[in-house]
């Protein structure tokens, strides 16, 4: 008989009813937490401090336990024997003092390109496409050890939906600079065999290294329109430039020459990675059957009226080798509508407004302002 | 350089809630300083004794049912206040600072058993205050003493809640009292001394525009806001008050812990200190050391303190949460979940976390939660302080001194029981505020 999470990753990833999307996500929930409690002490006594007894079945995805993402931060939770790893993924860091740690086994893996695999078919049509990396090749086995940066991890996951793969920066003394003529003859290359291809990178590599330059130049590189940009990562270093989502969307599609549907952001976290969130050819984001968001109020925690900004929280049974089933998250955001019906299917479709800001001790006091939200971001 | 004026003799300009943008901008302060200087000189001529009749008018005024303060300050936690400023607490304020001699306020007095040095307690003469953002009623305590201490005030606030100092000055302007000599006086003898303004922390202009007019400068704030008020250029002979970062913490002897009751008492005194200015006060406790070998053991003291935690915040809710803070002590809750013992509120009101295996100070994380830490002796605390360390809250009996010696000798400014930790007093952060807001003469 196979799993509850066997038969939700055999769903497509957009499309379904919402009622048979929520009962599937249910069992595929009530599974691993069933899995995690047997297999991760530290889980188990958590759910019981929770109250939570799993001979009552979850009657609502709000009942879910969840956990908070800074969890993963101070504890390494491991529902496998270490045998089983076949990496240990870290949060990147760029904002946290301390990453998160989250073990990864050949389930989890395995279940993660699945879902990825859909996701990413369904945003592209349904086909794989040559891949233009926004970043320089790697030069060695960089990561010979099983500590792995989810920035590489979560870069190489995109690869699978790849027929070929080309790098659009080279390193010069360790400084990215932009391969110009080897991303033209890739450009050309693909245009002229009337392939549709994709552009992939981190968000402030792509405004750093490939669109700030041209723009600054006034230069372009035309892209067919049926290209995709797709970017992903940390907002934080554009934010201090105050360069948001649509700054940089607008001068993305300026420079490639393609309309501003053809730039997608993708939301995505290491709790949970697998699961992805790009944007629909209207910018906005939506759950996959895999998964769902819920958003909770900062001060009671409970769940939140549609369209009220709070904690985001998802929701997403697939983490096999440690118990990141549900997990609230330090971004904040919104619930924007259900049941878009659009071309990107059903789906929760929701908005990250951006990261609550870290907390400081501040002692007596602190003179500067109490800034709680950034604004305008929607990368962790 | 740009300031926003929020208060001066002309009242509050801006509402309570509003944000700074509305206050008139000016580009400079000169004409505020003579106006300043003139209010400073009717504040000269006022006596000692009669300021703290000012004060001592506006406190009762303010605990009066239906006075509009009164609300402000129940909604705000912010019972201290009254109390603070009532006579008894300032004249015995007064006398610990100023050598048993608040009277050298007014004029000379004689010092010393022979008596035959006369010396005078004169204003500095400009006195800044640069107001922390997280905590800003804290700026009334400094800027209460350096008005008794007759000196003309320059608030700069943070860009957080602007508008409740100038709410407060404006109820203090607003109280009149009468002496036993049938003269009455106005509260604008004191405000008249006072204005409150805001500059943006980007505006260098404004910051070394306040720091040249002071004769002293008083910083409240954290590590990165005090020392970028105190390397600011200043005249030479200005006189520095810094109210930095610091933290504090508890410590329960096993005498203490010899029957539930008296555990309870405890709890309760340590759960009113630590929900105080919602524990972001360099006195706010944050670690709780409890010491083997009682009958009640550090683990159930910790139920206990959950316990009294959850009273005191059904009496006094927490309102405002920062979401960030929020998914720290989440974390935190889930950590001690798994690893030890979590006493906690359904919504985000207290903590009390615990584990066997935890020794010195934890990481603050605010939003009322205690880390409870066992001991094997309560001098074992010692080692964890340093000069960043405020005040330990004591509860403990027969070794109350010889403890204090030992935590002072490590950097603690404050031993004093548990239950008054929240109490603002003399001397603070290592100093009488008031010796160092007059200049000491002798003739």
């Amino acid at each position: 008989m196979p799993s509850a999470i066997d038969y939700l990753l055999s769903l497509p990833p957009y499309g379904m009813a919402p009622e048979v999307k929520t009962a599937a996500l249910l069992a595929g929930v009530h599974e691993q937490i069933a899995y995690h409690e047997a297999h991760c002490p530290p889980y188990a006594r958590w759910l019981r401090h929770q109250g939570f007894d799993l001979r009552r079945p979850v009657q609502s995805l709000a009942g879910v336990p969840w956990l908070p993402v800074g969890i993963f931060k101070r504890m390494f939770l491991s529902s496998v024997p270490e045998s089983q790893f076949v990496r240990v993924l870290t949060s990147s860091g760029t904002s946290a003092q301390v990453p998160s740690r989250l073990p990864l086994d050949r389930t989890t893996r395995n279940r993660q390109m699945k879902a990825l695999a859909a996701i990413l078919s369904h945003r592209l049509g349904g086909q794989r496409r040559p891949f233009l990396i926004l970043d320089a090749p790697p030069q060695e086995p960089q990561h010979a050890d099983r500590e792995l940066s989810a920035r590489v991890a979560g870069l190489r996951g995109y690869l699978m939906a790849a027929t070929e793969q080309e790098y659009a920066l080279r390193s010069d003394g360790g400084r990215l600079l932009l391969d110009r003529a080897r991303v033209v003859a890739a450009v050309e290359r693909w245009a002229a065999a009337g392939t549709p291809f994709c552009l992939l990178g981190y968000t402030y590599v792509l405004y750093e290294y490939v669109v700030r330059p041209l723009r600054a130049e006034g230069a372009r590189i035309d892209l067919p329109p049926s290209t995709f940009v797709m970017h992903f990562g940390g907002w934080k270093h554009l934010h201090q430039q105050a360069v948001t989502k649509p700054v940089l969307t607008d001068h993305a599609a300026e420079v490639f020459g393609v309309g501003a549907g053809s730039i997608v952001d993708i939301y995505g976290f290491t709790e949970q990675l697998g699961v992805i969130y790009p944007d629909d050819p209207y910018g906005v984001k939506h759950t996959p059957t895999y998964a769902e968001v819920l958003v909770r109020d900062p001060r009671t925690l409970d769940i939140v009226p549609d369209g009220a900004v709070g904690l985001l929280e998802f929701i997403c049974p697939l983490p096999h080798s440690y118990p990141g089933v549900a997990v609230l998250l330090d971004d904040m955001g919104r619930i924007i509508g259900r049941d878009a019906g659009d071309d990107s299917g059903s789906g929760t479709a929701f908005e990250v407004i951006g990261r609550a800001q870290r907390a400081e001790t501040r002692g007596c006091g602190d003179t500067l302002p109490r800034q709680v939200y950034e604004t305008g971001g929607t990368i962790r | 350089m740009k300031f926003h004026l929020l208060f001066d003799h002309e009242g509050a300009r801006i509402p309570l809630d509003a944000g700074y943008k509305t206050a008139p901008v000016l580009d400079g302060l000169e004409a505020l300083v003579a106006e300043l200087r003139t209010g400073q000189q009717q504040l000269r001529a006022v006596a000692f004794n009669d300021l703290l009749g000012l004060c001592d008018a506006a406190a009762r005024s303010w605990t009066q049912p239906g006075h509009p303060l009164a609300d402000f300050i129940r909604r705000n936690h912010l019972g201290f206040l009254p109390l603070w400023l009532r006579r008894a607490n300032l004249s015995a304020l007064a006398r610990r600072s100023l050598r048993d001699r608040p009277e050298a306020l007014d004029h000379f007095v004689p010092l010393g058993e022979k008596q035959t040095m006369m010396v005078r307690a004169q204003p500095r003469g400009v006195v800044v205050h640069w107001v922390a953002g997280n905590v800003p009623v804290l700026g009334l305590l400094s800027l209460a003493q350096s008005i008794l201490c007759k000196n003309a005030n320059i608030v700069k606030v943070a860009r957080n809640r602007p508008g409740i100092l100038p709410f407060l000055l404006a109820a203090i302007s607003e109280v009149n009292y009468t002496n036993a000599q049938g003269n009455t006086f106005s509260g604008r003898v004191l405000t008249d001394a006072i204005v409150v303004v805001y500059a943006d922390r980007q505006d260098e202009a404004a910051a070394r525009e306040l720091s040249r007019l002071a004769d002293v400068r008083v910083a409240w704030g954290g590590r990165d806001a005090v020392e970028a008020i105190i390397n600011l250029p200043r005249r030479y002979g200005t006189e520095d008050i810094v109210f930095g970062p610091k933290t504090s913490l508890a410590i329960v002897g096993a005498e203490r812990l010899v029957d539930k009751d008296s555990a309870r008492r405890t709890a309760a005194a340590i759960a009113a200190d630590a929900c105080a200015f919602d524990q972001q006060g360099c006195n706010s406790p944050h670690t709780v050391f409890v010491e083997r070998g009682g009958p009640i053991a550090p683990s159930e003291f910790a139920r206990l303190l959950g316990e009294a935690m959850e009273a005191e915040c059904r009496r006094s809710p927490l309102e405002d949460v920062d979401p960030a803070a929020v998914m720290n002590v989440l974390a935190v809750r889930a950590e001690y979940a798994m690893r030890g013992e979590a006493y906690h509120s359904r919504e985000i009101q207290w903590a009390v976390v615990y584990s066997d295996e935890d020794r010195g100070l934890a990481d603050p994380c605010c939003l009322r939660t205690l880390f409870v830490r066992p001991v094997n002796s309560i001098f074992d605390v010692a080692a964890c302080c340093s000069s960043q360390t405020q005040t330990a809250g004591l509860a403990v009996d027969d070794r109350r001194q010889a403890l204090a010696e030992a935590l002072t000798a490590r950097g603690v400014e404050r031993c004093p029981a548990v239950g008054a930790m929240r109490v603002y007093d003399a001397p603070w952060d290592g100093l009488f505020a008031m010796d160092r807001l007059v200049r000491w003469v002798s003739g």
